[in-house]
């Protein structure tokens, strides 16, 4: 059913000339920038190391702390609302990125981790539990293909556990974090 | 019994081949792709984390059924703002990086070499050529993935700050005041129609009301 009207949908002629006007506009794009090389091997390394070792627990960081440095000034400079209602936004979204940041970071980070001590190859004397994410027909535990399918499952099993902790953590401690910055800031008067 | 057994026994091997397929299906799709991982769960991220916002306005016995007639659809349409606005960013400028290291747009000096060696810089940036489908591409193939693969999450991290950081906040503002002005005009409207028609309220009521009619500045109410 959903295949047909997917099918449906990607064979009518308004998909055709949304799709034929993207790819001429990713043209008009590729033909306005510039060539580029990368000649250093230190930047060449470094790129790669990016793709090999940042998983969505890091990426979740750089998230928050550049949301630190926007969002607040963003709200700050919301003149569609009083000052009142400024201050407490303001105060509300450092509270929320705060809160927010430390959990998923911390979440994400522990079920990767987890994941990786339980996607072990099943073998002798490894209990069977510590092989419960291993995929069949896995032959090694070291390939970059496997190192990012154990980041990719942890962050599915954080995001689980992140629907309890969205409640039991983040928004008592967003509450918290918010009164204590109203407060300290003088209140919401 | 016996038929229970064959019926749990049914049950446990489905299961059993669902978590394997769906262990194997993750393997294929994220383990050469950790941009895309990183578009897809952070998509998923939001549409649960939003599916937990409309659900802690659903199941709060202190909200009425007049406010969660208002509060749902809204947000709903605070979810959907997130939601597209964070998988349309972020997965097009992934999209776009890969195809700028695909068509040898962006590369490296050994790609370049590559290119240069079989004759191919004069197909560079064109959208059909694809540098990874070319023939004799295997020695540089480790290489190549290894530089798709960081330029992949770059640009997926790069589009999550815009969307999350930069647009999300600036059309949430807008659509959240839009909405706060039309909600303090409804709740004018009818304090003004209880003051021209009071029914069933004491006279401190009415007075507060009365005095509030010829004292808002319609600020006050702003407060959240």
């Amino acid at each position: 059913m959903i295949s047909k009207v997917f099918s449906r949908l990607t064979n009518s002629n308004f998909y055709k000339g949304v799709q034929k006007n993207v790819r001429r506009f990713e043209q008009s794009a590729l033909d306005l920038l510039p060539d580029a090389t990368f000649n250093k091997n230190k930047t060449v390394g470094l790129i790669g190391d990016i793709g090999r070792d940042i998983s969505s627990a890091e990426n979740r960081l750089i998230l928050g702390v550049s949301a630190l440095m926007s969002q607040p000034f963003i709200d700050a400079k919301n003149k569609d609302v009083d000052e009142k209602t400024r201050k407490v936004s303001v105060c509300r979204t450092i509270a929320k990125i705060v809160a927010g940041t430390l959990t998923g970071y911390a979440i994400r980070k522990g079920c990767i981790s987890a994941i990786k001590n339980w996607s072990q190859l099943p073998a002798k004397g490894i209990p069977r539990y510590k092989s419960l994410f291993t995929p069949k027909g896995a032959r090694s535990t070291n390939s970059e293909a496997f190192k990012q399918y154990q980041n990719a499952m942890g962050t599915v099993v954080a995001l689980v556990v992140m629907l309890f902790t969205n409640f039991a953590i983040d928004a008592p401690l967003t509450k918290f974090l918010t009164n204590l910055l109203v407060k300290q800031t003088g209140g919401d008067k | 019994m016996t038929d229970f057994i064959k019926i749990m026994q049914k049950m446990s091997s489905t299961v059993a081949d669902n978590w394997s397929g769906f262990k194997v299906h993750m393997l294929k799709n994220y383990g050469e792709n950790p941009g895309k991982m990183l578009v897809h769960t952070g998509t998923l991220g939001w549409i649960l984390s939003s599916l937990a916002q409309v659900g802690a306005v659903v199941f709060n016995d202190k909200i009425s059924p007049e406010q969660k007639s208002f509060l749902i659809p809204q947000e709903i349409a605070d979810a959907a703002i997130n939601i597209l606005s964070f998988y349309v960013i972020t997965n097009s400028l992934k999209n776009f990086g890969a195809k700028l290291v695909s068509t040898g747009k962006l590369r490296t000096k050994r790609i370049r070499n590559f290119l240069e060696k079989n004759d191919l810089m004069s197909k560079v940036g064109k959208l059909d050529f694809d540098v990874s489908k070319q023939p004799n591409f295997s020695p540089i193939a480790d290489s190549y993935k290894s530089f798709k693969n960081g330029v992949d999450v770059v640009t997926s991290t790069v589009g999550s700050v815009i969307s999350c950081n930069i647009l999300t906040p600036i059309l949430r503002n807008e659509y959240a005041s839009k909405r706060q002005k039309q909600t303090i005009a409804k709740m004018q409207q009818h304090q003004l129609n209880n003051i021209q028609h009071p029914r069933g309220i004491s006279i401190d009521d009415y007075q507060k009301l009365a005095s509030m009619k010829f004292s808002s500045s319609g600020n006050s109410a702003l407060r959240i």
